[in-house]
């Protein structure tokens, strides 16, 4: 059985189609929220009109409802602000970044106040301590843009990085590329600021309980955080890359094993199956290897020259072991064109079909040959475009079901979703590498998370909201 | 993105929105290529949001005139397209979207006035020149008028030159290597009579035999991109009926947003008996860099003399180039081609500069910040000279480099090739 039959009447709506019934501006006079929160903070910063809320609705994934009123916070005083009315109207919280998520993590599922970090920009950078303070809006690439020219860089880099916030990013604890040597958002996280769900302001650094670790990843249940500082770091002196291409997709995942065994330590291990190269090739027309069923992209860095070829070597020889054509990027520009062709997988893939469902599992790398073998089987057997790609470095893999909703079934869907979600748990893994559990794939958490566990998180979930107002309906079943 | 769109009810244009939309992922990548989104930071007024705000105008669920103040912030700059890996048709949304709902819209009187004016202006050089030289007679009043009057005339050079006659037929100098038709530009030839003579003679040096049709009139673009589609159309079957593609190796624009507005006659016409002339002459229409980029593949050009010192210049991107059409390295690539000059790239080089058709017009605080904001980007690169492909650009960044104090001087691509040619560089 679907684990999305189990789910309460109100199904979501995965596509543009909310099925809730929409008032009219005309008819809808903005609320007493609205009406308050304007009071506080004036008319520029809060958003009532329907037409102004109905795009606070949706993030990449999901379309929720229309949340009953917007606040487009400047400092962390209107934030408080902000929570405090919502309370004071017994209305709930979502906080929201640049909505790239892919779990449906800032789509409302109830009428609420979706507090939007856009123009929360500030950043500056602190060269000596090698740190950047940052609002909750700053786009994740902009803190590497402005660390540059002190000779630092932010090496989180999720494949959303000119897009997505960093509020957003340590909401879902994105990761990317680099996590596999570098490792993801978190890791970067030396302070928090923080505003709980009664409108307190925490500071929180990386000791003691660690308050602010439980916060990240927490996905915006619970607490919203309004300011992080951020460890920087010199980028690696060199940086090579390479591709290579097979005719199968166990073979590429056997390859990096293999290559991991024999002690490279690649800085980003990419894959991407045949569906993935043909519609990035679509968009960007760079020459990927087109009839390859499978594709890695590898950089190897560091600052010793010798060593970084010496671990691209490695791979080389792991690739070529396993029927890999390898073809090394001649200088910056090629390895810069191919990296972009990785970030575009994700939206590139709507040529195909659009709609997709998304999965993010994460498996132990000694099984990974196996599950990629199994998954795409699945996949043929179902009928559906069922592509592959991920993080292959982290065994982080993003399967991705492309469907038609008017002529293909949401709930064959959801089903062929849960087979796989049940591949990557019976090889050892888990349901979410980065993307967040959300609403996507909350109902899965009981599969994944064994009772005992469910109800910890419970106790402190209900520790720091006790009435479930922030972000209701995500993460926890 | 799903939709319920009653496609059979709006017709061909329909169509071509319903596609656009369906094409939507909601990633949210074009978020930050859109300049809107840039400045005001809310969904509403970026390329994500603005799909969603038709699709729910189109769907009958939002009335027209809660989303219009976002539309309407559209610069149509084609920023969103660039940006978009899965290849939304952004700019046939926006235009069919206007042109749909135009008929529908309650303006006041003193807009509907301003909009008849432009339209009227635009395609008619003599009477934009008129109208312009009215206007720079008036730009010591400009204290006391409103903004929407006040941004418009800023932009006007100190002085209306004056128009220039082109010839009918300009004949190859040497051996003859094209023959081709040239679209003059409305604004352009009241404006800056030197690009469409410098193009003339720059084509003549290098073999080109140039046409200009007596027939044709405005590509019909501002028409279209404001909403005024039955103009528009009437426009564009004015030009099909006036270059004849067959008697041409190519038809030539040196204005981005003309020769895109050329290419997209097909989409304008869509669904209707003329679409099929229309992609024959939108197949043959070129940019004048592109054009000579090619002449310069094969069989090179005629050498350039080198600038007398070396020169830095700014190249700026105009959107109807860079987005809308693909050009970036053609332009790029001659003007390397004069010895001892030396290319700068402008930071948010993919920003638009704020000119975007009459925006100076609809929504001047906008234009300014956007206006501002490029020339500051342009002046950090420290150029002795800037340039550009566009007639829009050109005025709105001179414009803004004037008021921040800069006397650093912008130039065409195409006049900057002819200095060369002359040794004026
Ligand atoms: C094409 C594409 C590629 C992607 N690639 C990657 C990838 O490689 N790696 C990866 O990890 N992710 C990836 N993502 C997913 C997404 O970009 C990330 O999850 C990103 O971190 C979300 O950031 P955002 O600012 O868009 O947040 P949103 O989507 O707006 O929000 C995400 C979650 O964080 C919460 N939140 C937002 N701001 C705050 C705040 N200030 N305080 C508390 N909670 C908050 C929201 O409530 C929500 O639950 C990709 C997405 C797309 C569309
Ligand atoms: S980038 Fe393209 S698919 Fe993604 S939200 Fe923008 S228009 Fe839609
Ligand atoms: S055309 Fe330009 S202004 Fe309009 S939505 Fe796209 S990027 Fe934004």
């Amino acid at each position: 059985m679907s684990l999305f039959n189990r789910r309460k009447p109100e199904k979501l709506a995965l596509t543009a189609n909310s099925p809730v019934s929409k008032p009219r501006s005309t008819e809808a006079p903005s609320s007493p929220l609205a009406a308050e929160l304007t009071r506080l903070l004036g008319p520029q910063k809060v958003l009532s009109a329907y037409g102004e809320r109905l795009n606070y609705r949706y993030d990449a994934i999901l379309v929720g409802k229309t949340p009953l009123c917007v606040v487009l916070p400047e400092t962390t005083a209107d934030v408080v602000a902000a929570v405090r009315a919502a309370r004071a109207a017994d209305v709930p919280i979502v906080g929201r970044g640049a909505a790239s998520g892919l779990s449906g993590g800032a789509a409302p599922l109830e009428e609420s106040l979706v507090i939007s970090f856009t123009r929360m920009t500030k950043l500056t950078i602190y060269p000596e301590q090698r740190e950047a303070r940052a609002q909750a809006g700053v786009i994740t690439l902009a803190v590497s843009e402005q660390a540059r020219p002190h000779g630092l860089v932010y090496p989180p880099d999720p494949a959303s990085f000119r897009t997505s916030t960093i509020g957003g990013n340590l909401g879902e604890n994105a990761g990317g590329p680099m996590c596999f040597k570098y490792g993801v958002s978190g890791d970067y996280v030396k302070a928090l600021e923080f505003v709980d769900v009664d409108g307190g302001i925490h500071e929180l650094r990386r000791d003691a309980f660690d308050l602010a670790g439980l916060l990240i990843g927490s996905e915006g249940t619970l607490g919203l955080i309004t300011e992080a500082t951020l460890r920087l770091t010199p980028p690696p002196r060199f940086t090579r890359t390479l591709m290579s291409h097979f005719a199968e997709v166990g073979q590429a995942a056997e390859a990096v094993s293999q290559a991991i065994a024999a002690g490279a330590v690649p800085a980003k291990l990419e894959f991407m199956d045949k569906a993935c190269t043909n519609a990035v090739e679509d968009y960007l027309q760079i020459g990927l290897p087109r009839e390859a069923e499978a594709v890695l992209l590898v950089d190897t860095d560091g600052d010793d020259l010798a060593t970084v070829e010496e671990e691209l070597a490695l791979v080389e020889a792991a690739c070529q072991d396993h029927g890999g054509t390898v073809r090394r990027a001649a200088d910056d520009a090629e390895s810069a064109a191919l990296w972009r062709a990785r970030r575009s997988i994700s939206p590139a893939l709507g040529r195909i079909r659009p709609q997709r469902m998304n999965e993010d599992i994460v498996v132990p790398r000694s099984v990974l040959a196996e599950v990629v073998r199994e998954i795409r089987s699945l996949g043929e057997a179902s009928g559906f475009h069922l592509v592959q790609f991920g993080h292959i470095g982290d065994g982080n893999l993003h399967p991705n079901i492309l469907f038609d909703p008017r002529t293909e079934s949401s709930e064959k869907v959801h089903e062929l979703a849960y087979q796989v979600a049940q591949v990557a748990i019976r090889h050892g893994g888990v349901l979410s590498g980065e993307h967040g559990i959300g609403a996507m794939k909350r109902d899965f958490m009981r599969d994944a998370v064994d009772a005992v566990t469910l109800e910890a998180l419970w106790d402190v979930k209900r520790a720091l909201d006790p009435e479930g107002m922030l972000n209701p309906g995500k993460i926890l079943p | 993105m799903n939709h319920d769109i009653p496609v059979s009810q709006i017709g061909p244009q329909g169509e071509i929105m319903a596609h656009a939309i369906e094409a939507c992922v909601h990633c949210g990548f074009c978020l930050p290529a859109c300049p809107t989104y840039a400045l005001l930071g809310d969904e509403m007024d970026s390329p994500r949001g603005r799909i969603f705000l038709m699709k729910e105008v189109l769907e009958g669920e939002l009335p027209l005139f809660d989303a219009a103040p976002h539309l309407d912030r559209c610069l149509g700059c084609m920023g969103c397209v660039t940006a978009c890996p899965s290849g939304v048709a952004y700019g046939e949304l926006i235009t069919s979207f206007r042109g749909w709902s135009e008929p529908q819209r309650n303006r006041s009187a003193f807009d509907k006035a301003k909009r008849v004016a432009i339209l009227k202006a635009l395609p008619a050089p003599k009477l934009f020149s008129v109208a312009a030289r009215i206007g720079q007679y008036a730009k010591p009043l400009a204290p006391l008028l409103p903004d929407a009057l006040k941004s418009p005339l800023d932009l006007l050079p100190e002085h209306v030159p004056a128009m220039l006659d082109l010839p009918k037929f300009t004949p190859a100098q040497g051996t003859k290597r094209a023959r081709v038709a040239f679209l003059v530009g409305c604004a352009q030839q009241a404006l800056a009579p030197n690009f469409n003579a410098a193009t003339l003679r720059v084509l003549a040096r290098n073999g080109v035999e140039v046409v200009i049709p007596e027939d044709q009139g405005c590509c019909g673009a501002a028409a279209l991109h404001t909403g005024a589609r039955d103009e528009a159309l009437k426009l564009a079957r004015n030009n099909i009926a006036a270059f004849n593609p067959d008697e041409y190796d190519a038809i030539l624009s040196n204005a981005a947003g003309c020769g895109a507005g050329l290419r997209e006659y097909p989409e304008v016409l869509h669904g209707l008996p003329d679409e099929d002339a229309a992609k024959k002459l939108a197949a043959k229409v070129m940019d004048i860099s592109t054009f000579l980029a090619q002449l310069s593949e094969d069989g090179g050009l005629e050498p350039f003399m080198p600038a007398s010192r070396p020169i830095k210049i700014a190249y700026h991107d105009a959107c109807h180039l860079a987005h809308a059409q693909g050009i970036r390295a053609e332009p790029r690539a001659l003007l390397k081609l004069i010895p001892n000059v030396s290319l700068l790239e402008v930071p948010e080089g993919d920003l638009c500069c704020g000119s975007a058709g009459t925006y100076n017009l609809e929504q001047p605080e906008l234009a300014t910040q956007l206006g501002e904001r490029k020339a500051k980007n342009v002046l950090s690169t420290q150029p002795d000279m800037v340039a550009s492909g566009n007639i829009g650009c050109h005025t709105q960044i001179q414009s803004h480099l004037r008021r921040q104090g800069s006397g650093v001087p912008i130039h065409h691509t195409i006049e900057i090739l002819d200095m060369a040619y002359q040794g004026l560089l």
